[in-house]
């Protein structure tokens, strides 16, 4: 069963033409890569799917419904979330407050969503850390914050933009039993990451997109062997 | 008890859980509104009472912006329009039609309610300084338009009233406001009124959505937020707050004109109070009006000129303490010039910020 | 025929002024994202500093733009070093404030030292008229028209052909590349906002001849400038040329055909109207 569809998008700017004509499906419960170069489109294509602007041609539909022109916050009301390339922690607010906030997507208890952010909280790992400021944040936890802020949103389709980028060793392994651990608990996943070990280990499938265009899409060993994907990232293949 | 536990605890306390209800906070504040429930009994000096009253009406103007300001991160710097609505309606209503104030303020906020929509629905779709500058431009459209339609609102020359009708409750006369005492009554009220809303506000959804869109509008949108919904909601409930100011003002001080009611300087004064105090917390404009206010009428009666000719550095007959005397008095906006300049500079989170960074530091970086 | 005609040329006769005024605003805008709020009130500054050299030098204001200008954009430099250049990461809600802050300085120790009396700088030539295409106009209006176009036409070519302008220019674009491209990007923002403030002095001298000098002449100014560049699109100089003539043209036809007492409501309803409608400007654009 698809959770996600993609058909036909394409997303204009001007005449630069951001996505072209980009079609896939995401299984529920499936974990889907999205790879490509710097400047293929990737992010622009989250951007559509969960409604920061619609797309100019085809169709989104996410569990059967067309989600096209739809708001962000009706997107994320349904069932879908995103975190942010560049994140976005709510810095004066403290390290609960910012999982709260995604809990109270759910529920109008101060006191329900206070106990569904430490349960995120714990999920990540950083329960210790409730009561301090997030702007004070370094780089992994503050990419860890956001996780637990989405996950207190209870998504059913969660879009990961590039979850891991900065962040060493040690901090990206952390991310990756994360993704595993939500996969566990039956959240399909999409998850845009140019570290390639990391796509390859926890990818069910791939799709492929350079310049806007979806170049192929199957599984990590068919991505990996294919020749037209190790041309357009020669250079910058980490496999 | 477990770590987990501690923290769960400690942290629905910080959620605002019923835990703390009966915290230190709630017992300074009974106190104090007490102490000020009692004070007119013990000082009846009607410029002391007087200045109090210009303390309460600072401190409801600043509380009510704080909501749309401090709270959603959406500066208004034409929050004159609604002080200026309210002022203006309960004028007019008791002028023109007898109408007596306390049902004018309501007609005031029922005004306010209407220019706030307008103002909602035409700038909240503007990023920040866009926002700044639409809000500016309705407070201004709105003044000249009271300068201009004479028939209506007596143009430049404003409207006066001196005497208000008594406040009867089932045929006993309460009071018929021949002293500043029921003024000061009142202000006290609208004071813990606005407090209480600010208090309520935070504690509530409202409040964390509210920041969440102050500190990031595309993140908050992400999570489920609607801002444009919220964003109306915090400027409503600033503006029929601001109105309630604008109409105890009117009768308070029996004269309204258009630069004073609804000009530039109320607004820049609004957003100073709470700029000052500190942004976004509860006690913020309540620090700034405790600012602000005393500097303001020590300007203005001369005690500043006065003490600096009785230290000696000056002379009151030589030019440079002529001058002084001459002009301090008039210095106030001078003053909230270099005021603005040296807490945006050197304080940007205002008094309480400052004071909270420095205990933060001292208990070792947690927020 | 004849009043249309009149208020139409007056309309962009003065339009040509508040051009200048929102040029200075756009720049500023442009290199340093930064919206100035005291614009007006260094344009009150401009016009006070043509009345002392008229009163006690005897020189005529429009050649007084000669020390007018660099003697401004030394201010505009110095006041963007010592207080606009710490805020320069701030939120743009403080960037607001400061210059809120700072323009009430600027308008109320200008009212400390001369008062807020209405000073009047009579020329001999004042009051006369002046033939355009068979239509009579004000001379001073005329005049000023004529050196707004001159100046205008300068910035054009320093910000074209010259290496100093292009890099103010790369700076509005994109100042990271700027500055990885080896620009002095503080230097660029000093320099701009003198120039902001030495356009916006030089509009207060060519009015000073035809409008009441006082100390608050500057809110309503810098309001209007604002309509203009956000009609424009803000980092646009034509935009701010155009703008300007368009909001002269609307208020000198309001003011014949409505009142003067609602031009300016004509002049804000059109900036909210455009806000909701264009908020990037009749242009399109935002960018120098």
């Amino acid at each position: 069963m698809a959770i996600l569809e993609i058909k036909h998008v394409s997303k204009l700017f001007g005449g630069l033409a951001a996505n072209s004509d980009v079609s896939f499906e995401v299984a529920q419960g499936s974990i889907m890569g999205l790879i490509g170069p710097n400047g293929a489109g990737k992010t622009t294509l989250f951007n559509c799917i969960t409604g920061y602007y619609p797309p100019s041609r085809g169709d989104v539909i996410f569990k059967g419904n067309r989600m096209n022109g739809l708001q962000p916050d009706r997107v994320c009301k349904l069932g879908m979330a995103r975190t942010w390339q560049k994140v976005r922690p709510l810095a004066k607010m403290t390290v609960l407050d910012n999982v709260m906030v995604g809990a109270l997507c759910r529920t109008n208890s101060l006191k329900l969503a206070g106990e569904i952010a430490m349960e995120q909280l714990k999920v990540v790992r950083m329960e210790g850390k409730a009561s301090f400021l997030a702007g004070g944040l370094p780089i992994g936890e503050r990419k860890k914050l956001e996780m637990a802020r989405v996950l207190a949103t209870t998504p059913e389709l969660l879009l990961l933009d590039e979850v891991m980028g900065g962040l060493n060793q040690s901090e990206s392994e952390e991310i990756i039993q994360l993704i595993l651990d939500i996969k566990a608990r039956g959240i399909t996943q999409m998850v845009i990451e140019h570290d390639m070990k990391a796509i390859m280990r926890i990818s069910d499938r791939i799709v492929v997109l350079t310049s806007g265009e979806k170049l192929m899409e199957g599984t990590p060993e068919e991505v990996v062997s294919n020749q037209a994907v190790i041309d357009a990232y020669l250079g910058e293949s980490h496999i | 008890m477990d770590t987990s536990q501690i923290v769960m605890e400690r942290s629905e306390k910080k959620a605002g859980g019923k835990a703390a209800f009966f915290s230190a906070e709630l017992i300074i504040a009974v106190v104090v509104v007490g102490a000020l429930a009692l004070f007119p009994g013990f000082v009846s000096s009607p410029y002391t009472l007087h200045i109090m009253i210009l303390l309460f009406l600072s401190t409801i103007n600043g509380q009510s912006w704080n909501l749309i300001g401090g709270y959603a991160g959406q500066y208004s710097v034409g929050h004159a329009a609604y002080f200026g609505a309210g002022a203006y309606t309960t004028m007019l209503l008791l002028q023109q039609m007898q109408i007596a104030p306390w049902f004018g303020a309501i007609a005031g906020m029922g005004v306010a309610l209407v220019v706030a929509l307008i103002v909602g629905s035409i700038c909240f779709r503007l990023r920040g300084p866009y926002f700044v500058l639409a809000s500016i431009a309705v407070a201004e459209i709105l003044r000249l338009s009271a300068m201009n339609l004479k028939d209506v609102t007596n143009g430049a020359e404003g409207i006066l009233v001196t005497e208000l009708p008594a406040l009867t409750i089932a045929g006993r006369t309460i009071t018929d406001f021949s002293s500043k005492v029921p003024f000061y009554y009142i202000g006290l009220g609208l004071v813990i009124v606005t407090v209480l809303v600010t208090y309520l506000v935070q504690h509530s959804k409202l409040g964390y959505y509210f920041q969440a869109i102050r500190e990031d509008q595309d993140a908050a949108h992400s999570l489920g937020i609607n801002l444009s919904f919220h964003k109306n909601v915090a400027l409503i409930l600033s503006a029929l707050l601001t109105s309630l100011a604008g109409s105890f003002y009117a009768i308070y001080v029996g004269f309204v004109d258009p630069p004073t009611v609804l000009g530039l300087d109320i607004s820049v004064q609004i957003v100073l109070i709470c700029i000052i105090g500190g942004i976004g917390t509860i006690y913020g404009p309540v620090v700034g009006s405790l600012v602000l206010v005393p500097l303001s009428e020590a300007l203005r009666s001369n005690l500043i000129a006065e003490s600096i000719f009785k230290t000696g550095l000056v002379s009151e007959t030589s030019n440079v303490g002529a001058f002084l005397k001459e002009n301090l008095a008039h210095a106030h906006a001078l003053i909230y010039g270099v005021l603005v300049v040296v807490v945006i500079l050197f304080m940007p989170d205002g008094v309480l910020g400052f004071a909270r960074k420095l205990i933060v530091k001292r208990k070792g970086g947690r927020g | 025929m004849i009043v249309f005609s009149q208020s139409l040329l007056s309309g962009v006769l003065i339009g040509g002024v508040y051009a200048l005024i929102g040029i200075g605003l756009t720049i500023i805008f442009g290199v340093m994202r930064i919206i100035n709020f005291a614009h007006g009130d260094i344009m009150m500054i401009g016009m006070y500093l043509t009345y002392e050299l008229f009163t006690l030098a005897g020189v005529d204001p429009f050649v007084s733009i000669a020390i007018t200008i660099p003697i401004m954009f030394l201010f505009g430099a110095i006041m963007q070093k010592v207080f606009i250049n710490r805020v320069l990461n701030a939120l743009p809600q403080n960037q607001i404030l400061l210059t809120i802050g700072l323009g009430l300085i600027m308008s109320n120790t200008m009212m400390l030292i001369y008062t807020s009396d209405y000073k009047i700088l009579t020329t001999d030539y004042s009051s006369s008229s002046v033939n355009l295409f068979g239509i009579s106009v004000s001379e001073p209006l005329a005049i000023s028209f004529v050196i707004t176009a001159a100046i205008t036409a300068l910035l054009y070519w320093f910000f074209m052909k010259t290496d100093t302008g292009q890099a103010i220019r790369a700076t509005a674009q994109d100042r990271e590349a700027a500055q990885l491209m080896g620009i002095n990007v503080k230097r660029m923002s000093m320099i701009a906002f003198g120039l902001g403030a030495s356009l916006a002095g030089t509009a207060g001298a060519l009015i000073s001849p035809t409008y009441y000098i006082f100390p608050q002449i500057g809110s309503t100014f810098t309001l209007k400038a604002f309509v203009i560049t956000v009609l424009g699109g803000m980092g646009s100089i034509l935009g701010a040329t155009l703008g300007g003539i368009l909001i002269g043209v609307a208020e000198s036809m309001s003011a014949v055909y409505i009142s003067s007492g609602w031009k300016d409501v004509v002049v804000f309803a059109l900036f909210l109207l455009v806000l909701l409608f264009k908020p990037a400007g009749l242009l399109g654009k935002s960018r120098m």
